[in-house]
């Protein structure tokens, strides 16, 4: 009788080679097929100004499903629909995902239209040679000059600036008034900041007196503390991660990390849900985040407690630091490119469209106008934002190259190594130089 | 020993009567399993005793977060992230649920997951029943070759293939359709669904087929008018394999679908995992409510999840 | 007990001449899986594979060919790293589930009250929806306020909030502990479904001759559920070593890729680093590895027929 089974059975040698030998006949198949991508990026087709006749088109945001944005951005698409009488396709992503999918539909060709686009990303997007220069539309229509900067490429107009903001320090004023840290007298300097977070420990009560990212997803952001400790990350087309600068940041960091006066296992989310909740008294964030933090809080005046702060120096006296962010939208060529521009002009300044979205998302709008306008000016917390925040910031001079995101990753995940105690600032700042150098070229 | 004996899926032949009782013509009438269950009569407090402790212990792993689920999702928004947590939520919320029942986008992603898994199952059950059929009753030249290459498949990276697959898929204009999905999930099942029916009409006698293969009867009709009815819950135990695998990807899915198409895994993580702040009571009362029909009707399939097995493949 | 009839006999009973051969007929019933297989598995994986020689982005246009550079680059980088996570995850993932599933089915095969219930209850983890099994856990491994903290604070096992998805050895853990949680219930139906094939005759006659619980468990039940013992093992292994979602919704192959495995490398490479050459030839590795894996088992499964 019969008791083999799977694993007792033998497959001759002959047999096995028969299972792969399918796969190598169609391999041939395979290797004749055309795998090329299409023709190179050449340069960006220009969005006209002249009338035209509007169609439908497509928008894609990562907020349309997104429970606490999609009100504002429902509500602009239907005042478009409705203003100009087009039907516009809507297409979303979750934000995590939501520029690898943008990438791959808009290499394929299934997407074209106005794409909601973090700045970050707009240096891999015209790479795809898809994104139309809008600098005729947004030319005399009271765009700051500073957003108009953040949402260029290699000197082109690649997106409309919409909500141009940067990434700084916010803070608890009550919780640094315990600790006697005066958050309008916040520190200037690196050395003084640490005093403040050690001061800030000693509240105890397990309070994160830091909620700085610590996790791979936002490591990124100690980018930032790279520069200001005076390293320039990229210069002339060579990375100078590894050099004295970027090591001893990341060696302070580590400092803090081994101290407790920043945490394990932080990323964004966290470090907002912790500040809600009172148990961090700063960390690094958007303007974006207030919403989310006021909403989450037990804590009814949070909103009045919160007080963004320069970051400190280096030395007292040096310029502070900050990370432009910002969301732009972009035009991909295309069916409904046309109309799609138009939308991207009068969703970013048109003002009361503006003021009607700054109402609901409360992101800080781009134009002169808006700007001034009563209920921009009156938001303490934004105005306080713009002044010791955004007024400084600078793009990350890796933005520009298509393989920046690889790029990121690979120095948080160095840094990551350094925390987990698994190097030394020195050894992963020189690897992952070395290894960011490779992926430019 | 026959070139049959080392087939992978060889099963010595259950008896005829044993093979119509899993059929569905007897099934609602009889509750015992084909062979019967080994269940002693008399069972030492021993083992007893070990039998509890197996649940408790085990049980607790599988049900703790089952339960940690309801309970955040039954936790006001603003006191979710207090530590220590509370394990009894001092102030049950429902605006979770409430919020669910607000949101049209999550029901349509919900009709998408139905949509994808159940053609899957259904498709994935037909093509491999027909695979199976003939690599359990029919020999020929390079049969087992192909065995092997549809048993091997499932080895392959996966998501390697999603940048091909994007791109031939996109060439078809299937991108953002059901069909994508559907014809990668069934794919992707179809090495155990084949494995596991073939294993089923192995153990149909042949002298059934041939009985009515004397009476005339084509081969097709034979595969659908006898064999299917005698396998029904051996495809009913694949299909809900190959409904599961459709329900629970997410990467596919993510790629494959667009906005309109994309089921739950997608969609939650869409709706719920924002820019800005990740929604957990909301994203965990959705998942509970969910996954409650697929679980009811699982439950009241699991006869045949158990017993569609039973008679086919599993017995070495 | 018969063996499998030699069914060849059927054919050879077919007389009517218009009819297609059995082999034909066969052949056609294969085929619609078959053009599945090819077009949805084998074309795509020659594609990727090819792309293994080559320099080649995701995003930009036009490919070098460069020969064994990426191999190079996967093996001399991180290939072994990726290797052995990737087997800690796999043999993690099979072992614990089959340990769980087989103590719940074999006490759920017993005649306690509830049984039935039970059962149906074990099969939520796994009709949960794959990626809410990776927030789950990151809900309760959070260190800052996740559960598995408090529970374990409250027992007196930590003193203070672990990081566990931060720290390599812990992240490794949680990921196995996630991906169990999700696949014990199959594994419970299987094994139940197996249980169920033992005789009870056996059992009978064996107590009658005096045979305790545990020795008729390794004598009776064990023996007779060989084969579908090592199919679960074999199907899991299988599956697991390509598992992708969980690892990638719960730590994206972090902290510092400690719970990076062929699978997430493989996409990470391909989707975010844009690097299609790398992520192919990542790819191939496995490959070569896989087939490798199938020679050794054929000549092992050989020796063993000449014994």
């Amino acid at each position: 009788m019969s008791d083999r089974t799977l694993f007792q059975s033998p497959i001759s040698r002959r047999q096995a080679l028969a299972i792969f030998g399918i796969g190598a006949a169609t391999a041939t198949l395979a290797a004749c097929a055309p795998t090329g991508t299409g023709a190179a990026g050449g340069p960006a087709a220009t969005a006209g100004t002249g009338s035209f006749a509007p169609t439908d088109f497509k928008f894609s945001s990562w907020s349309l499903t997104e429970e606490a944005a999609a009100p504002a951005i429902k509500s602009l698409l239907s005042g478009y629909s409705g203003k100009e009488d087009v039907t516009i396709e809507e297409v979303s992503f979750p934000y995590n995902e939501y520029f690898n999918q943008l990438m791959l539909q808009v290499r394929g060709g299934q997407f074209t239209g106005a794409a909601h686009v973090d700045v970050a990303w707009l240096g891999s997007l015209a790479a795809l040679g898809k994104l139309q220069d809008v600098s005729a539309l947004t030319a005399d229509r009271g765009y700051t000059e500073s957003s108009l900067k953040a949402a260029q490429f290699e000197g082109t107009q690649y997106a409309f600036p919409w909500t141009i903001g940067a990434i700084g320090l916010v803070t608890n004023s009550e919780i640094l008034g315990k600790a006697g840290v005066d958050a309008e007298d916040f520190p200037t300097t690196i050395d003084d900041f640490e005093a403040a977070l050690v001061k800030l420990k000693g509240l105890g009560g397990g309070l994160i007196p830091y909620a700085a990212s610590t996790k791979a997803a936002q490591l990124k952001d100690i980018l930032i503390w790279m520069q200001t400790f005076g390293s320039p990350l990229v210069k002339n087309g060579t990375v100078t991660i590894g050099d004295d600068a970027s090591v001893e940041a990341v060696a302070w960091y580590k400092g803090l990390y081994d101290q407790g006066l920043i945490a394990a296992d932080v990323d964004r989310f966290d470090a907002r849900s912790l500040f809600a909740q009172g148990r961090a008294a700063l960390y690094d964030d958007a303007p974006v985040g207030r919403g989310a933090v006021t909403k989450e809080s037990p804590d009814p005046d949070l909103a009045s407690k919160l007080v963004p702060v320069s970051r400190p120096t280096l030395k007292a006296g040096d310029t502070p630091r900050a990370l432009v962010w910002g969301g732009a939208i972009a035009v991909v060529s295309g069916a409904g490119a046309e109309t799609a521009a138009d939308f991207g002009q009068w969703a970013t300044s048109d003002l009361d469209t503006v003021l009607a979205d700054y109402e609901l998302r409360g992101l800080p709008p781009v134009t002169e106008e808006a700007l001034s306008s009563d209920v921009v000016a009156s938001d303490v917390f934004g105005s306080t934002f713009a002044e010791r925040i955004t007024k400084t910031a600078t793009s990350n001079p890796f933005w520009v190259y298509p393989q920046y995101a690889q790029i990121e990753t690979t120095i948080a995940e160095a840094v990551q190594a350094v925390l987990i105690g698994q190097k030394s600032p020195e050894d992963a700042m020189k690897s992952a130089g070395e290894a960011a150098q490779k992926l430019i070229g | 020993m026959t070139l049959e004996t080392d087939l992978p899926t060889a099963a010595p032949i259950a008896p005829v009567a044993d093979t119509a009782g899993t059929g569905v013509q007897d099934a609602s009438r009889r509750t015992r399993r084909p062979s019967k269950p080994n269940a002693l009569r008399s069972e030492r407090p021993g083992v007893r005793f070990a039998a509890w402790a197996a649940v408790i212990v085990c049980g607790g792993f599988a049900l703790l977060p089952v339960y940690w689920l309801l309970a955040t999702s039954l936790t006001p928004r603003t006191e979710v992230f207090a530590y220590p947590p509370q394990f009894f939520p001092s102030t049950v919320s429902w605006e979770a649920y409430e919020s669910l029942f607000t949101n049209p986008t999550l029901f349509n992603y919900l009709r998408n997951s139905i949509i994808v898994s159940v053609i899957t199952a259904v498709l994935s059950v037909l093509v491999s029943a027909y695979m199976g059929y003939a690599f359990s009753k029919f020999r020929y030249t390079g049969r087992r070759a192909l065995m092997y290459f549809v048993l091997s498949s499932q080895m392959f990276p996966q998501a390697l293939l999603l940048v091909t697959l994007y791109s031939v898929f996109a060439a078809y204009g299937l991108l953002n359709t059901y069909t994508a999905l559907v014809l990668s999930f069934t794919t992707f099942t179809l090495p155990l669904c084949v494995w596991m029916l073939k294993g089923f009409f192995d153990t149909i006698p042949d002298e059934l087929i041939e009985a009515a293969r004397v009476d005339g009867a084509s081969r097709l009709r034979i595969i659908h008018s006898i064999v299917l009815p005698l396998s029904a819950p051996g495809l009913v135990a694949a299909g809900l394999f190959a409904f599961v695998r459709g329900w629970n990807d997410f990467i596919f899915a993510l790629t494959l679908a667009g906005p309109d198409k994309q089921t739950l895994p997608p969609g939650l993580v869409n709706t719920y995992i924002g820019e800005a702040s990740t929604a957990w009571p909301e994203l965990m009362a959705a998942s509970l409510v969910v996954s409650l029909p697929v679980a009811i009707a699982f439950i009241s399939l699991q006869r045949f999840l158990v017993g569609g097995l039973t008679a086919g493949a599993v017995k070495g | 007990m018969t063996t499998t009839a030699p069914s060849s006999q059927l054919s050879t009973t077919s007389n009517k001449p218009k009819r297609l051969s059995d082999g034909v007929f066969a052949f056609l019933l294969v085929l619609p899986g078959l053009a599945l297989l090819l077009a949805v598995v084998v074309y795509p994986l020659i594609t990727a594979l090819v792309t293994a020689f080559f320099k080649q982005s995701l995003v930009l246009p036009g490919r070098e060919f460069v020969g064994f550079q990426n191999i190079i680059d996967v093996l001399t980088g991180e290939f072994s790293r990726l290797l052995w996570q990737t087997l800690v995850f796999t043999i993690g993932t099979t072992l614990f589930p089959f340990v769980i599933g087989f103590a719940l089915a074999l006490a759920l095969n017993t005649r306690i009250r509830g049984a039935k219930v039970l059962r149906g209850l074990m099969l939520i983890p796994w009709l949960v929806p794959g990626v809410v099994v990776s927030f789950l856990w990151m809900w309760i491994f959070n260190a800052n306020y996740g559960v598995m903290n408090a529970l374990l604070e409250g027992i007196g096992l930590i003193d203070q909030p672990q990081a566990w998805l931060a720290q390599p050895a812990t992240a490794m853990g949680a990921v196995i502990l996630a991906k169990t949680w999700q696949s014990f219930p199959w594994m419970m139906v299987m094994l139940l479904a197996g249980l169920q094939t033992v005789p009870r005759e056996l059992h009978e006659a064996a107590e009658i001759d005096g045979a305790g619980t545990i020795r008729r468990f390794f004598s009776i039940t064990v023996p007779q559920l060989k084969g579908i013992i090592g199919l679960v093992l074999l199907l899991e292994f299988i599956w697991n070593f390509q598992h992708f979602d969980i690892i990638y919704v719960l730590t994206g192959g972090g902290p510092a890729g400690s719970t990076q495995t062929f699978a997430t490398a493989v996409y990470e490479t391909a989707f975010h680093g844009f690097d299609l050459g790398h992520a192919g030839a990542i790819g191939l590795l496995w490959m070569v590895l896989l087939m490798a894996l199938v020679v050794v088992y054929v000549r092992f499964s050989e020796k063993g027929e000449e014994r």
